[in-house]
């Protein structure tokens, strides 16, 4: 199994995340090869929760371009993670 | 809210003031709601982000600033009203912020002067002397005879030499060392010679000259002169009378006291003058008796008073003043300008004054305490009435504008000041 640090890159904090927040949702970037199970066990071990679904997706780079180069930026990966009733991530709070 | 008080020395007190979490975390809800909508958080449009992000992100301090903005002086308001029975604040308080951790009540030092405590001397049985209202005779025919100067003929006279009083109208050139110089022309200019509107010597060579002569006038200008160009300089005005006038008194008789006034005789006249005279003899003594019985009272009692009251009083008396320049359409920077005045060299010249004024009122205010003196509603409601006269406006209108101005209690202590000064009249000795 892989390293749970490697698997967790960072939390994502946004206005739609913070409403997400509402029903004990929480979002991460993490990385693109990892799978639900690996995600939910890294969760689990990290911060000592526990962990009833997770649901991920690919997000594709955006087109950018800077004067006449373009590109893309990197995809990645989005896991939205639900914690059991009553429990919270200290990592989004004070 | 939990308030102590500590006093710094004769007239500064210290209050220690806390405030309790909650009520504290209210303002800080406040900020946070005022402060959001500045911020840009990336993730977030402006005004979006939720408090703890925003705490999260730029730390607590971010809305220290603005909830303490309106947190500390209402506390401050709040803690003055508790302690109100013991010290008055007369300055702006100064504050210190001691605890505002989260979590905490929050805490606060404000220290700020006091109304000093008032030490009266002998108010009662004072020993003055009031200025008699009579009028003597002699000011009552100064008087009519000013009268008859005001309504004096203007006769013109020809081939006669024009003498003391008498009115001329003139054209002077006039050079120094040869030369014409600035302001010494004028043409058909009215002097009445010892009037002295000009330089000494100028009006005293023009005696004696006739319509239609010319006469080179030779004078020195004073060592002090406005000019300093032209300063103890010996100047040669050729002055061309034009015109001699004189002065034609008319004869005291009822015939005079027909043409100045409504009365028929000359009788009249001067009883109604003597009246006015008395009247205006009458209010100056009764004038000068109230600010002598001030002076009194506030020279035998002791206080010391805070800098700030005086100062406050003195920058107050500057505002009334560049107030009135201003309605006469000078501008107070260009008084300034021209009198070669500071704003700090000004304030120096009110303070005795500001100085004695304040102790007058703290010394007034503290006998009428002492007393039991006090302003009556009636009295309040006639002090609208005749502001109500003097603006023309009904005293119902006039009263709801003071009200909302909060000008009611000053009003109230202007009318309890008077009514201590009459007090002290009541007992003094009046001779």
């Amino acid at each position: 199994m892989r390293n749970p640090h490697e698997v967790l890159l960072k939390p994502i904090v946004t206005e739609k995340t913070t409403d997400l927040m509402q029903e004990n949702k929480y979002t991460f970037k993490v990385e693109p090869k990892a799978n639900k199970i690996e995600i939910k066990k890294a969760i689990e071990l990290i911060f000592n929760v526990d962990v009833i679904d997770v649901r991920t997706m690919n997000v594709s780079g955006k087109f950018k371009r800077q004067g006449r180069s373009v590109g893309y930026t990197s995809d990645w990966k989005k896991a939205i993670v639900t914690l059991k009733q009553g429990q919270r991530l200290p990592i989004f709070e004070e | 809210m939990k308030v102590t008080a500590k006093e710094l020395n004769k007239n500064k007190v210290e209050l220690t003031i806390e405030v309790p979490e909650e009520k504290f975390e209210e303002s800080l809800e406040r900020a946070y709601k005022i402060v959001v909508k500045k911020i840009n958080i990336p993730g977030f449009r402006k005004g979006k982000a939720s408090r703890f992000i925003l705490e999260k992100m730029y730390g607590r301090e971010i809305l220290m600033e603005e909830a303490l903005q309106d947190a500390v002086p209402q506390a401050y308001q709040q803690a003055l009203e508790e302690v109100k029975d013991q010290y008055t604040a007369v300055s702006d308080p100064e504050y210190e912020m001691v605890q505002m951790d989260k979590g905490e009540p929050f805490i606060f030092k404000a220290s700020f002067e006091i109304k000093p405590e008032v030490k009266l001397g002998q108010y009662k049985e004072l020993a003055v002397e009031k200025l008699s209202a009579e009028v003597k005779e002699e000011e009552l025919d100064a008087e009519i005879e000013k009268m008859r100067q005001r309504h004096a003929k203007l006769i013109v006279v020809e081939d006669e030499a024009a003498g003391e009083g008498d009115l001329l109208t003139i054209d002077f050139v006039g050079k120094v060392a040869g030369e014409p110089f600035e302001g010494g022309t004028g043409e058909n200019y009215p002097l009445e010679l010892g009037s002295h509107t000009f330089i000494a010597g100028f009006e005293e060579q023009l005696i004696g000259v006739k319509t239609g002569e010319t006469k080179d006038v030779v004078v020195t200008f004073p060592a002090e002169y406005q000019t300093e160009s032209l300063a103890g300089q010996e100047a040669v005005f050729t002055v061309t009378v034009k015109e001699i006038k004189r002065k034609e008194l008319v004869p005291l008789d009822d015939e005079f006291a027909k043409d100045v006034s409504e009365f028929a005789t000359l009788q009249e006249l001067r009883q109604d003058t003597a009246n006015k005279l008395k009247e205006k003899a009458a209010k100056k003594a009764e004038y000068e008796l109230r600010t002598t019985v001030v002076k009194k009272v506030a020279e035998n009692a002791e206080v010391e008073i805070p800098e700030s009251m005086i100062e406050n009083r003195s920058n107050q008396m500057i505002n009334d003043f560049a107030f009135r320049l201003s309605q006469q359409g000078i501008p107070f920077e260009k008084y300034l300008d021209v009198t070669k005045n500071n704003l700090e060299e000004l304030k120096k010249t009110y303070r005795p004054e500001a100085e004695a004024l304040v102790k007058a009122d703290l010394v007034l205010e503290k006998i009428a305490k002492e007393e039991n003196i006090q302003a009556t509603a009636q009295e309040i409601e006639q002090e609208i009435k005749k502001a109500a006269e003097v603006y023309q406006q009904e005293p119902e209108k006039v009263r709801e504008v003071l009200e909302k101005e909060g000008r009611i209690p000053s009003i109230e202590f202007g009318i309890m000041l008077d009514k201590t000064v009459d007090f002290i009249i009541e007992q003094a000795k009046v001779k």
